[in-house]
Formats: C-alpha cells, sequence, structure tokens
C-alpha cells in the first residue's frame, strides 16, 4: 500500500503554507475568543425555557429531581399540583412544556421497577425542547443505574430485607460503578448543566466552521490543484492505483482536520474553561465522525466542479450556509422548527448536537451514537458519489 | 495480433472517440526497441492522445497495443513498471524542493532507503541541478523545471521514456540540456517516445518521425525519408499588405510553381528551383502595383513536409 507516501507528501506541502495554518488555527482562535467575550452576555440573556412541573410523588427522589431543574439557570420552573389543570394550561398555551413526575416514581427507583417521567410539549412551541428532554434524559440516566443495579441484584438472589437494605445496595455498586460517590455525580452534572458558557457554544461552532473550510475549501482545492497541474495524472501512469491515490489524499485530508478540530476544542478548555465532558473516547469519536463526513464533502466539491475558483466559491458558500442554518453561529434550539428541520441536512447540524450532548449534557459515547451515525452516513454518501465521478484523465 | 520481435511498441487500429469527437483515427505503428521516435504535428492532432493511451492514462476506444510483450488493456501494471512518463505539465509539487519531489516520485515507484538517496543524487547531478537539490522548486526558472520534471520519470530506470513537448517554454541552454539528456539516455539503451509540434525537436532528436493530422498518421519514416516526399520543393513566403487576384493567377501559371496560398496578407509559394524563379515573381507583383515587404526562402524542411502534406502550417 503506498496511499501513506501521497498523504505524507500532502500533510508537508499544508504545514509548509502559513496561510493555511493561520486558517486552520490562528483565525478560528481569535475568532472564538472575540465572540465567546464579546457576546456571551447577549447569549446567555437569550436563553429561558418555561417548564410547569407536576410531583405526583412528592417523595426524596422526585423532590432532589425538581430541586435539581430549580439549579439551571436557563430553566424557569413553576410548580403544579393538579395534572389535569397542569394540562389544560399547555393545551392553552400558558406554558410551553410540561413535566410529570408519576405517583410512586422514588419507590419504582428504590425497588428496582421500570418507570417514566413524562414530558408534554407543545408543539406549536417547541424550539426549545430538544434542550429540555436532553436535561431530563440527562438526569433519568443516572436514575436508570438505581434501578439497573436493583434488577441486578434480585436477579442473583441477593436477599433484601427492607428499603435501607436496597438503598445500601444502590449506594455501594454505584461507589463501585464510578471512582465518586453518587452525591457528587449529581453535583458535577448540575454544574455542567448550569454552566453553559457562551464557549459552550462558540468553540465548537466556530471549530467546525473552520473544519469545514479545512476540508471541504483546501481539501477540494488542493485536489483540484493536482488536476489542474497533471501531477494526478502523472500518478495514474505510476504503479499506484487509483484506490491508492484517493486514499492518500482522504487520509491527509482527514489527519488535518481531525488535528485541527481537537486542538481548536481543547483550546477552548486550556483557554476559557470550556467543559470537554468526562469521555475522552466519545469527544474523540465524535470529532472524527464529523472530520470523515466534511472530509467526504470536500472531495464530492472536488469531482463536480472543474476550476480552482469554482471550488473556492462553491466551498464558501456550502460553509457559511451550514455554519448559519447548522448552528455554528448561534445554538440550534432557538431556530424555528422549519429551520431546524432543514438544519438536519447539514454536517453542522448533526455536529453542534453531538457537542452539547457531550460539553453539555455530558452524555458520553452512548449519547452521540445517533449523531456519528448520521455523519457516518453523509461519509458514506458523499464518498459513494465522489469516488465514482471522479476523473483522474 | 502479430508482434515484430524488434519492435518494443506495437500500435495496432488504434482509435479513440471523445463524445463523438474522433481524435485518433484507426492509427497502427510500430516503435523499434533503443529509437528515438517522434510523433510530429499541431496542436489537437492527437499525439498526446496516443501518448496518453500507450501510458494508459486513457482507454482506447478500438485497437490493439502490445509494450515490450505486455498487452496494454490486460497487463496495465506491468507497462506501468517499465515506462517512464514525462508530462507536457511541469507535473512537481512547487512548495517541495527538487530532491523532496525526486523523493517523492521515488517512493511512488517503490524506492526506498539509500538506493532511493543514490537514484535522487545521480539524477539531480545528470540535469545539472545538485546544487538546488534543497531549493523549493517555485524558485526554479521555467527550463530548470522542466529538467527535474524529465528526473522524476527516470528514478526507476524505465525501458521506455515517453516525453510529451518536453521542449515546450524553455529557454535555448535548458532545450540544448534536455537534447543532450535525451541522447544520453538513447545511448544507454532507452527507447524514447516524444510528442512534438517543433521541429527542432523532432530533426535533431528523432531517428523516425511520425507525422499526425487530425487524429490519423499522414506519414512515418526517417527524417531524411519524410524530406524526400517534398522532392526538391522549396518555398517562398511573401509578406505584402494587398495582393491582387491578378497576379497570383500569373504566378499559379509559371511552369515551376506547384501551389500558392494565401492568408492574411502573407503569399506561400511552393515551387520547385525558387532561387531561378524568384526575379519573375517579383516583377509580376511590381509591376501589378504590389507593395512587397519581405520575401524569405525556405529549404525543404519538415514544416514544408507538413505543408506539402496537408495544405496547412505545422505551427498553430
Amino acid at each position: 500500500m503506498k496511499f501513506h507516501i501521497i498523504a505524507a507528501k500532502d500533510l508537508k506541502i499544508v504545514l509548509r503554507d502559513r496561510n493555511a495554518i493561520l486558517l486552520m488555527f490562528l483565525l478560528p482562535m481569535i475568532i472564538i475568543s472575540v465572540a465567546g467575550l464579546a457576546l456571551g452576555g447577549e447569549f446567555e440573556q437569550n436563553i429561558q425555557i418555561s417548564v410547569l412541573v407536576v410531583d405526583l410523588d412528592n417523595d426524596v427522589i422526585s423532590k432532589e429531581f425538581v430541586e435539581f431543574l430549580e439549579d439551571i439557570d436557563i430553566l424557569d420552573l413553576d410548580m403544579e399540583s393538579n395534572e389535569f389543570a397542569a394540562r389544560d394550561r399547555i393545551r392553552n398555551q400558558e406554558y410551553g412544556r410540561l413535566i410529570i413526575i408519576p405517583g410512586g416514581f422514588t419507590k419504582s427507583i428504590m425497588t428496582g421497577q421500570n418507570s417514566e417521567l413524562q414530558i408534554i410539549v407543545n408543539p406549536i412551541e417547541d424550539s426549545q425542547n430538544t434542550v429540555l428532554e436532553k436535561i431530563v434524559e440527562g438526569y433519568a440516566s443516572g436514575l436508570s443505574t438505581n434501578v439497573v443495579v436493583v434488577k441486578t441484584a434480585n436477579a442473583y438472589g441477593i436477599p433484601t430485607y427492607s428499603e435501607e437494605d436496597k438503598l445500601e445496595i444502590v449506594y455501594t455498586a454505584q461507589q463501585f460503578m464510578q471512582p465518586t460517590p453518587v452525591e457528587v455525580v449529581t453535583e458535577s452534572t448540575t454544574t455542567n448543566l448550569a454552566e453553559f458558557s457562551p464557549f459552550t457554544q462558540y468553540v465548537p461552532g466556530f471549530a467546525v466552521m473552520f473544519l469545514l473550510f479545512t476540508t471541504v475549501q483546501i481539501g477540494s482545492v488542493s485536489l483540484i490543484k493536482e488536476q489542474e497541474a497533471g501531477t494526478l495524472r502523472r500518478l495514474v501512469t505510476a504503479p499506484i492505483s487509483r484506490a491508492e491515490i484517493i486514499g492518500g489524499k482522504i487520509t491527509s485530508t482527514f489527519l488535518r482536520g481531525f488535528v485541527q478540530l481537537t486542538v481548536l476544542i481543547y483550546f477552548g478548555n486550556v483557554v476559557f474553561d470550556l467543559n470537554l465532558g468526562s469521555s475522552t473516547l466519545a469527544l474523540l469519536v465524535l470529532i472524527a465522525g464529523i472530520t470523515l463526513a466534511s472530509t467526504g464533502l470536500g472531495l464530492l466539491v472536488a469531482v463536480l466542479v472543474r476550476t480552482e475558483d469554482q471550488a473556492n466559491s462553491v466551498s464558501n458558500l456550502l460553509v457559511l450556509t451550514m455554519s448559519a442554518i447548522g448552528g455554528s453561529w448561534w445554538p440550534l434550539f432557538i431556530e424555528p422548527q422549519f429551520m431546524q428541520d432543514m438544519a438536519h441536512f447539514t454536517i453542522t447540524a448533526w455536529a453542534m448536537e453531538g457537542f452539547y450532548d457531550l460539553l453539555y449534557f455530558d452524555l458520553g459515547l452512548a449519547g452521540i451514537l445517533e449523531e456519528v451515525g448520521m455523519l457516518v452516513l453523509m461519509m458514506i454518501l458523499f464518498f459513494g458519489i465522489a469516488i465514482k465521478r471522479f476523473k483522474f484523465e | 495480433m502479430v508482434v515484430n520481435s524488434d519492435a518494443i511498441i506495437t500500435v495496432e487500429n488504434l482509435v479513440k472517440k471523445y463524445d463523438g469527437h474522433t481524435a485518433v483515427d484507426g492509427v497502427s505503428f510500430e516503435i523499434e526497441r533503443g529509437e528515438i521516435f517522434g510523433l510530429l504535428g499541431p496542436n489537437g492532432a492527437g499525439k498526446s492522445t496516443i501518448i496518453s493511451i500507450l501510458c494508459s492514462l486513457l482507454k482506447p476506444t478500438r485497437g490493439r497495443v502490445n509494450i515490450d510483450g505486455f498487452d496494454l488493456i490486460t497487463n496495465t501494471n506491468d507497462i506501468k513498471k517499465i515506462i517512464g512518463v514525462v508530462p507536457q505539465e511541469i507535473s512537481l509539487y512547487p512548495t517541495l524542493t527538487a530532491k523532496e519531489n525526486l523523493e517523492f516520485y521515488g517512493k511512488i515507484y517503490g524506492l526506498s532507503g539509500k538506493t532511493l538517496k543514490s537514484k535522487v543524487e545521480v539524477l539531480l547531478d545528470m540535469v545539472g541541478l545538485t546544487e538546488r537539490a534543497d531549493d523549493l522548486l517555485e524558485g526554479f526558472s521555467g527550463g530548470m523545471k522542466r529538467r527535474i520534471n524529465i528526473a522524476a520519470a527516470l528514478l526507476h530506470r524505465p525501458r521506455i521514456l515517453f516525453l510529451d513537448e518536453p521542449s515546450t517554454g524553455v529557454d535555448p541552454q535548458s532545450r540544448r540540456r534536455i537534447y543532450d539528456t535525451i541522447h544520453d539516455l538513447n545511448q544507454e539503451g532507452m527507447t524514447v517516445i516524444l510528442t512534438t509540434h517543433q521541429m527542432e525537436d523532432a530533426e535533431k532528436l528523432c531517428h523516425r518521425i511520425a507525422i499526425v493530422d487530425k487524429g490519423k498518421l499522414i506519414a512515418l519514416d526517417t527524417l531524411e525519408g519524410l524530406l524526400k516526399m517534398v522532392g526538391e520543393n522549396d518555398i517562398i513566403h511573401i509578406a505584402a499588405p494587398e495582393i491582387l487576384t491578378e497576379p497570383v493567377k500569373s504566378i499559379q501559371q509559371m511552369s515551376n510553381v506547384r501551389k500558392v496560398s494565401m492568408d492574411e496578407g502573407n503569399m506561400t509559394i511552393q515551387l520547385v528551383h525558387a532561387r531561378e524563379s524568384l526575379a519573375g515573381i517579383i516583377e509580376t507583383l511590381i509591376s501589378s502595383g504590389t507593395k512587397v515587404e519581405s520575401i524569405n526562402i525556405k529549404e525543404p524542411d519538415l514544416e514544408t513536409l507538413f505543408l506539402h502534406l496537408t495544405g496547412s502550417k505545422l505551427r498553430g
């Protein structure tokens, strides 16, 4: 296999290109800093999600859950004791979202029974529903651990004589499952959610936008330049397969993008204390997924245009449109629903949702499977079309 | 397909069509082992398409090609290992050094370590650029780039070297150096095939020349053999701002004039023994009131031949 020779050559060329390095690292760092510092206050004020809560359980866990919701700055919480009255208030559009905690919720969790938290949303006014769903899902996943532990104890016939015994098993098991006690984990999650810093939006937002410039614009232009200079045709006459040539080009673009996005995200972490979530593996998988999809788009642009100028124009149009619609410049959930629907045809939207899941909700690898899956699908689609249409001659 | 044992390349009834346009139209020829073979013709004649097919860059629409015992369609990989290709463009990376460019192509041809290092050194020396080895290619002159372009095709010591317009756009010094390099390689046994629309390339380098026009092979022979086809014909070029029809008719009727053609104030006359007829031609033009600006007599050469065969000029 000789694709690595082509990839190494491409990387060497990029490292010598000062403009490319500026575009990849310095410029996004400056824009992230300026946007985060200048627009952060305005941005924070815009996020307020009103939620009505009915606590039919009124026990230990439900009270803890309500306290957890009250601690989140972006949620404007109100309580209602009557479920029917609460549903009426939603129907009358007095509130956009309702959470119902069922009766016996605490008991179910403690005795290892399945249970459900119900979220009712007003379909007319649902632009911020995704955020609420993620918050509740994040909390519910912690409670699910309790249920699983008790179920496991029961399955192995471990005797439990009282509620206290079960509680003790849950706590002990959680101490084994995680390095920190349950109470600390809950507090940590609360802290993450409460700190929706402007950099939670702007670091991944602008990092993804500049990644797209690297992979779509620089990636496609690099390929067009090889076609125009005749180096691609020369390679075809050498003993190297066409798949290896394309593989080399894809590898270099991917590695360049992967390093760029990783550096920019960690720049946010080091300089602006951006929370990266608890799973480094999940973060790297997400970065790889985003980079692969955008590398595929770069290759697709290269086969659809004829000249370097066309590649630049088409890339600029694509990257700026995807960034605007897909949530690079402002949170996706504040866009109207039709724009959110359109956004899901872009790499940016799936990338940003993946970053929210990790940097804000800390959902780990399992929490980003859908986003990574969609990015991989996009990659397959882009590469499939591009490779079929690619012309060396 | 019958393959001549002396032939290193046999081309039989080669056809290439693009979108209904026939770029190569039933071309057949053989290239002998160890010769320098030229494909001569104007831009767009089909030379580059023929060479692109022989280099396995393009697939023929029809026809058979055998290169040193390998069939072009079924043994492409074997062929790629024994050929070197110097494209018309400078197919190199401007932001890599001369040495890095050669190392890159050497690795593509499977060279590594000390072998690669020594091959690169030898070739840089051969093209006279050892002292510029570590300079970025973007700072090189056109001629220097073209010399590296040739060196990049020689790293694996190919048996057959294809050069597409090797001296286009180079200064006389670099052109001489390129000619010397091609001669040296050929002396070492390498078969060289080049396309050109520069007569000087064909006249100074090629053992045999194939003339291509509009996708067809219209003549193939040694330089001497081709020039015999023109016979004793000379060419007189006359530049005059306005030439009337009457003197043109008179000149056409002269006994040793074969053909007269007009092109925007330029008259081209093919004739036998030009110097003997020159006085009569000038007298005819002046007596008709034509203002003659310049007169140029050409001895038979490949351009004369091309004009003789196709009725049009080789350049442009």
